[in-house]
């Protein structure tokens, strides 16, 4: 038999083995033994004396010395601990109530909330099951639509794989040879564009069928004001931030408000108004980061690259579609720069778009995003009364931490300050010390949230290091070179070949879980990339969205078994697969948009980090 | 039961050293953010600390292989898996540890061994840096890493004998699971029916078995 013939029963067999059942890490080592002792069989040497053993040994060494994958431990082990760290019914329940005047509230809330829980945990079953618990059963009672209640669940559920900071993303960067940050700054808009097209969905079906989603009963949208809280806004004023302001001034009235054995002390009142002005602080702080990164620091050292930046960016190929539309409205956090987007002079220098200092555009932008937003910030200091405020202390007190956290890794991450494995480790350590000022950090959980960042950290790194000697055995066979003559032959334009791969992966998708898919069979599809001019960042991260779509599709959704085990009995498995149809056109959707307008993905990327 | 108890002392022998070696990964965080520190805000860094960091995620991972095996967590394509009979699982599983693993894992030993002893001879150094910290213990790892992932698989072939003679699986280590984080979160809830709470809790972990057979294996059980 031949080699290339020998490399495709190879790829054969890693399929029939695999849907056996057998774990995948010690098959692909196995047959990557067998088939690389006999491509380096060579009858004058002793039979221990073979080549392939030396490959093995260098490969696991290879993982083991792998700078991407390193990250790993560290970022799940930050999601481990920020999963178990940050109280979600705590959090459902402030949002909830902070939208509780938009239709279809409950649904919007669990979709915010699974976003915002994609972001700390990256898995699918935890996720569906205690949104199940928290929101879907609460979401019949107030007499939703069964198939909107359980598609926002399942769809909200699975977005954790794709926002980043997660797992997949850092092992289709050690697969594919890419930098970790620039992966991350590409999935970052597509993921909350996701998420933000399944809320228009969910926000336009319930305007137009109100039916679908009834308004809730008065006593579930009451929110619980303090007796103190009533009573000193009927003595200072109904605007809390006035009150409170003047009460810092004459604390008298205040100081003698005595409700429910609560007594009103000075400091309780600083406490309370600097409650009221976290989101002056969070406007000016976004504001004032936009500024200095896009002004103060590019021009504080210019040749100071950042060091992610540098690190292992590989030279990529001309992306799809150089010079596309610069998208139309600015974004409050990432004003600038939108110009100059895939313009040729300056992707040819050296410098990132970031580097050259602001872009014309970016003083007029920054100037309207900042009037708009404390026009609104205004307008909600305006109507800033005892409700609101209570409101705005549940949302402080249950999502902020998490919230800042997150915000501190990722931006530190995207503005190239550390690299991703040193943000992973601050964002470690960062959920820890949340996790004991939320006061739930205890002795078991912390054991548990190191055992399952070792489990976890294992499975992936061993499947890494069998797929590791399985594929340097089949580019030996020439099964590689073959894969990519048939391709080649097949005379595909680019859109055919993008369509046949992420077709492929779909159906992938299905039997096997998203380790499997991007250690085995992405990189058969990475080397034809290049002759096909598309960019690996891009592809990556519509595979990324891809296996959204094919962890929604029925039958084998394993998020509709998750929620069907904690819905009541006459919640059937097709009503939940009903549900989930609209999110999967809705990813797909999404795709298309992604490949049509690639700055999407991509515009951040080269604007942080230039290329493309 | 001497069988039995074979397999839980090999069973608490990979699960032992797997968790005394996961540890590292705090070890690891507090490391690199001291790192961040000395780097960024003293502007002093310290040379072999790229190393260090190398070593003790390699040593992580790798020593951590049996324990996951012993607590059947290596990711396999359960889709058609998970709907067979005990039986027919556990002869398809003998099958493939004779076949794959133990030549693979053999090889691995071998090959580890090798190059730990050639490491060892020469007094081994890193060489992508200057005057790097030595790497001949690092190197030791692959052969005892996969010395403990052969004894397990050992214990896993076992496993497949008698599950072919009874016709279930013998019972493993209990252990800290991921759909853990349910009964956590919602023990700690104020805002939840407490009655759904219990319900919940109480069958989570069959939820996450049906679910990861896709209802294959027991739809009717819920």
């Amino acid at each position: 038999m031949s080699d290339p013939a020998l490399g495709l029963m190879m790829l054969t067999l890693i399929v029939i083995v695999i849907m056996m059942g057998f774990p995948t890490a010690f098959t692909l080592m196995g047959l990557g033994m067998f088939f690389g002792y006999i491509a380096f069989y060579d009858p004058t040497h002793a039979w221990l004396d073979n080549r392939v053993f030396d490959l093995m040994v260098q490969r696991t060494y290879g993982a083991m010395t792998n700078d991407t994958l390193i990250s790993i431990p560290l970022f799940v082990l930050m999601g481990y601990v920020m999963e178990r760290g940050a109280l979600v019914d705590k959090m459902f329940y402030s949002v909830r109530l902070a939208f509780r005047k938009v239709p279809a509230s409950l649904a919007v809330a669990t979709l915010i909330i699974c976003t915002f829980w994609g972001i700390a945990s990256g898995l699918v079953g935890a996720v569906v099951v205690l949104m199940g618990v928290i929101a879907f059963n609460p979401m019949l009672k107030a007499g939703y639509d069964v198939k909107l209640a359980s598609g926002v669940i399942t769809a909200g559920g699975t977005l954790g794989i794709l926002i980043p900071p997660s797992v997949m993303i850092i092992v289709y960067a050690a697969v594919a040879g890419q930098s970790v940050v620039k992966l991350y700054a590409s999935a970052m808009l597509p993921g909350f564009f996701l998420s933000a097209l399944y809320l228009i969905y969910v926000l336009a079906w319930a305007l137009l069928n109100p039916k679908i989603a009834p308004k809730l009963p008065e006593e579930q949208t009451r929110v619980p004001v303090p007796e103190w809280v009533r009573k000193f806004a009927s003595a200072y004023s109904p605007n809390m931030l006035v009150g409170l302001c003047k009460a810092m001034v004459s604390p008298g009235q205040a100081t003698r408000i005595e409700a429910d054995g609560v007594r009103v002390t000075y400091w309780m009142l600083v406490k309370n108004l600097t409650a009221a002005l976290v989101p002056l602080a969070m406007t000016l702080g976004t504001l004032w980061l936009a500024w200095w990164y896009v002004v103060i620091h590019q021009q504080a050292g210019p040749e100071d690259r950042p060091a992610a930046a540098i690190h292992q960016t590989v030279p990529a190929p001309q992306q799809l579609g150089a010079g596309v539309t610069a998208p139309s409205a600015p974004s409050t956090s990432q004003a600038g720069g939108l110009e100059q987007l895939g313009s040729p002079e300056l992707l040819q220098g050296p410098a990132t778009p970031a580097e050259v200092g602001p872009p014309e555009g970016f003083y007029l932008y920054f100037t309207i995003s900042a009037v708009i937003l404390l026009l609104i910030l205004g307008y909600y200091y305006w109507k800033l009364d005892a409700d609101q405020f209570e409101i705005l202390k549940l949302l402080t007190s249950s999502t902020m931490p998490l919230g800042i956290l997150t915000v501190v890794v990722l931006a530190v991450i995207l503005f190239g300050i550390t690299t991703a494995s040193e943000s992973a480790a601050i964002g470690a350590a960062g959920a820890y010390l949340l996790a004991i000022q939320a006061g739930t950090l205890n002795w078991q959980r912390v054991k548990e949230s190191v055992f399952l960042t070792a489990k976890t950290t294992a499975m992936v790194c061993w499947l890494f290091v069998g797929s590791a000697l399985f594929s340097a055995v089949f580019a030996i066979l020439g099964g590689q070179s073959l894969v990519e003559e048939w391709v080649l032959s097949l005379h595909m334009s680019p859109l055919q070949f993008m369509l046949l791969s992420q077709a492929i992966i779909f159906v992938l998708g299905w039997p096997l879980e998203w380790t499997e898919i991007i250690v085995i069979f992405v990189p058969i599809f990475l080397p034809l990339l290049k002759h096909f001019n598309i960019d690996p960042i891009l592809w990556g991260t519509i595979v990324f969205v891809n296996l959204q779509a094919a962890f929604l599709s029925p039958p084998v959704a394993m998020s509709a078994f998750y929620l069907k085990g904690v819905a009541p009995k006459h919640v059937t498995l097709n009503q939940i697969f009903a549900g989930m149809m609209p999110y999967m056109i809705i990813v797909c959707i999404c795709m298309a948009i992604m490949y049509v307008w690639p700055g999407m993905s991509l515009w951040l990327p080269n604007y942080l980090y230039g290329g493309g | 039961m001497t069988v039995q108890r074979f397999l839980l002392f090999v069973d608490h022998v990979s699960t032992w050293a797997g968790k005394a070696f996961s540890w590292i990964i705090l070890l690891l965080t507090a490391v690199v953010c001291v790192e961040v520190f000395k780097r960024y805000i003293l502007n002093n860094p310290t040379a072999w600390m790229f190393d260090a960091d190398n070593f003790m995620y390699g040593t992580l991972f790798m020593m951590c292989g049996a324990y996951t095996l012993a607590q059947d967590a290596h990711v396999r394509g359960d889709f058609l898996y998970g709907s067979m009979r005990p039986r027919m699982q556990a002869s398809l599983d003998l099958v493939l540890y004779v076949v794959f693993f133990l030549p693979g894992i053999a090889a691995l030993i071998y090959a580890g061994w090798d190059y730990a002893h050639a490491s060892w001879i020469i007094g081994e150094h890193v060489n992508d840096t200057a005057d790097g910290p030595p790497v001949y213990h690092f190197k030791t790892v692959i052969p005892i890493a996969g010395a403990l992932v052969m004894l397990q698989g050992i214990a896993e072939i076992v496993r497949c004998v008698v599950c072919l003679q009874t016709g279930e699986w013998p019972d493993r280590l209990a252990d800290a699971e991921e759909i853990d984080v349910v009964e956590e979160q919602l023990s700690g809830s104020q805002y939840i029916d407490k009655e759904a709470v219990k319900e919940a809790i109480a069958k989570v972990h069959e939820i996450d078995e049906v679910a990861r057979q896709r209802g294959m294996g027991g739809e009717t059980k819920l």
